[in-house]
């Protein structure tokens, strides 16, 4: 895995809008 | 001093673009909110699903064509060639879109338009609190700005409310938690969503190369939440049923985008702060439509009037309030030092991203429209022709007058603005 792509990973900015998107899809699967 | 800090942007530089944003922002709102007058034309039993899964369709024609015939797709590979892993960031942005608009069509259905629209447009105010923690949004503005940003967001959310309780049919019955529960996630979604926008741009990418690959992320969902929803059998029965009208949603669609990438100058000039407060006028735009072409409220009670005026006025009051209170000189240092850190954490050529942010393309050769460019354009005007060739035109008493003066209000808003920034930006 090259810098660019650890670093994404290792960026807390990264898992932000990954944990909304889980969240969300729960929710969508929830309510349907 | 340290020698290593970016030097400061030329102050008149710094108001162009501050000028070039806002104008960004409000033509987003003008056109966002037109796309659902298209849509309004499709009056049969389609599901919501596949209602957005066409529209979408119609995104990701025009979100290929329209960068390829505005910059081409070799300037468009040149930029993800700087900072590949930005790719994923914008199918992540594409993601959250796409589960939060089907989220809020859930919530129309179970709590009305008029408790969830508001639910959902606190996004803004999300968008706020991640620009300021972010990416040093709002940092060095002085208090007087960073009041008129939260005050007009604030009133902003209040004239939307006011709208959405004079828009609303009816209050439907039915499951008001789940309703609540799925505005509140949409507002999340969309508030998020904007952290990869502001992410890409500080990192110097252009908007037009972001929403090439944000289609993607977008598509690619929208399919999987319509399977899920209807199965693939039923899915492809309903589209093929519905060919008549699928123009107009494809339409919708394409109107979208062009609203779309205005919204993304502004969040790439005037932040996600005020970039998302000033697009979300797209309300007040949607209910001219509503209003003046399709006749909604005719005959409606007084305070539904005073409502439309009340909250239109707020909404307008508040818009204003955020396009007053650009940044200048010191919080775009701190923009600055945050692109920075964007830029050492990922590896990115200190010039482009110092290019990026000031709305300049990073030095290169010019380069050419390609025979790839040629087709996507050539393939997305056919899919329209084609779809136009078969469509049905709904038997509608529209106010023809008023669709060919805000037609023109819209083409002078793009024409205007589109000059402003290329003359600014050169689309950068």
């Amino acid at each position: 895995m090259t810098g660019r792509w650890s670093a994404m990973l290792r960026d807390a900015q990264f898992w932000v809008p990954i944990a909304v998107l889980v969240g969300g899809i729960v929710v969508f699967v929830w309510i349907r | 001093m340290d020698p290593l800090a970016p030097s400061p942007l030329d102050p008149s530089r710094l108001r162009r673009l501050q000028l070039a944003g806002v104008a960004c922002g409000f033509t987003a709102g003008a056109w966002l909110g037109a796309a659902e007058a298209p849509t309004k034309m499709v009056v049969l039993g389609l599901s919501p699903v596949v209602i957005s899964l066409a529209m979408v369709v119609g995104v990701f024609l025009a979100r290929w064509s329209l960068p390829a015939l505005l910059r081409g797709t070799s300037a468009i590979g040149a930029d993800v060639r700087q900072a590949p892993h930005l790719v994923v960031w914008a199918i992540l942005a594409g993601c959250l879109w796409a589960v939060a608009n089907t989220l809020t069509i859930y919530a129309i259905k179970d709590i009305g338009l008029s408790v969830a629209f508001p639910l959902w447009n606190a996004n803004s105010l999300l968008g706020i609190l991640w620009g300021a923690v972010f990416f040093n949004e709002l940092r060095g503005a002085g208090w007087s700005r960073v009041a008129a940003v939260l005050g007009g967001a604030a009133m902003m959310c209040a004239g939307a409310t006011l709208l959405a309780v004079a828009s609303a049919a009816q209050a439907p019955a039915g499951h008001a938690a789940r309703g609540v529960v799925a505005a509140l996630a949409a507002g999340a979604l969309w508030g998020t969503m904007y952290i990869p926008y502001r992410k890409a741009y500080l990192t110097g990418m252009n908007p037009l190369a972001f929403v090439t690959f944000f289609t993607v992320g977008e598509l690619g969902m929208m399919s999987a939440l319509a399977l899920a929803d209807r199965g693939g059998a039923a899915l492809l029965a309903e589209l093929s049923g519905a060919r008549d009208v699928l123009f107009w949603l494809l339409l919708g669609g394409f109107v979208w985008v062009v609203g779309d990438l205005f919204q993304q100058y502004a969040a790439k000039y005037v932040g996600i702060s005020r970039g998302i407060p000033l697009s979300n006028t797209n309300q007040l735009w949607g209910l001219v439509w509503g209003l003046l072409v399709f006749g909604e409220l005719r005959g409606g009670a007084g305070a539904t009037y005073a409502q439309v005026i009340g909250g239109s006025l707020l909404m307008a009051l508040g818009a204003a309030l955020i396009a007053l209170a650009s940044a200048t000189g010191p919080e775009h240092r701190r923009w600055q030092e945050a692109a920075a850190r964007e830029g050492q954490r990922y590896g990115i050529d200190p010039g482009v991203v110092r290019a990026g942010l000031a709305g300049e393309g990073a030095a290169g050769p010019a380069r050419r429209r390609t025979w790839l460019d040629w087709a996507l354009v050539t393939g997305a005007t056919t899919v329209f022709v084609g779809l136009a060739l078969v469509a049905r035109v709904p038997d509608l008493r529209l106010g023809w007058g008023w669709v060919a003066g805000l037609t023109v209000a819209m083409l002078a808003l793009l024409g205007g603005t589109g000059g402003l920034l290329w003359r600014t930006t050169r689309f950068n």
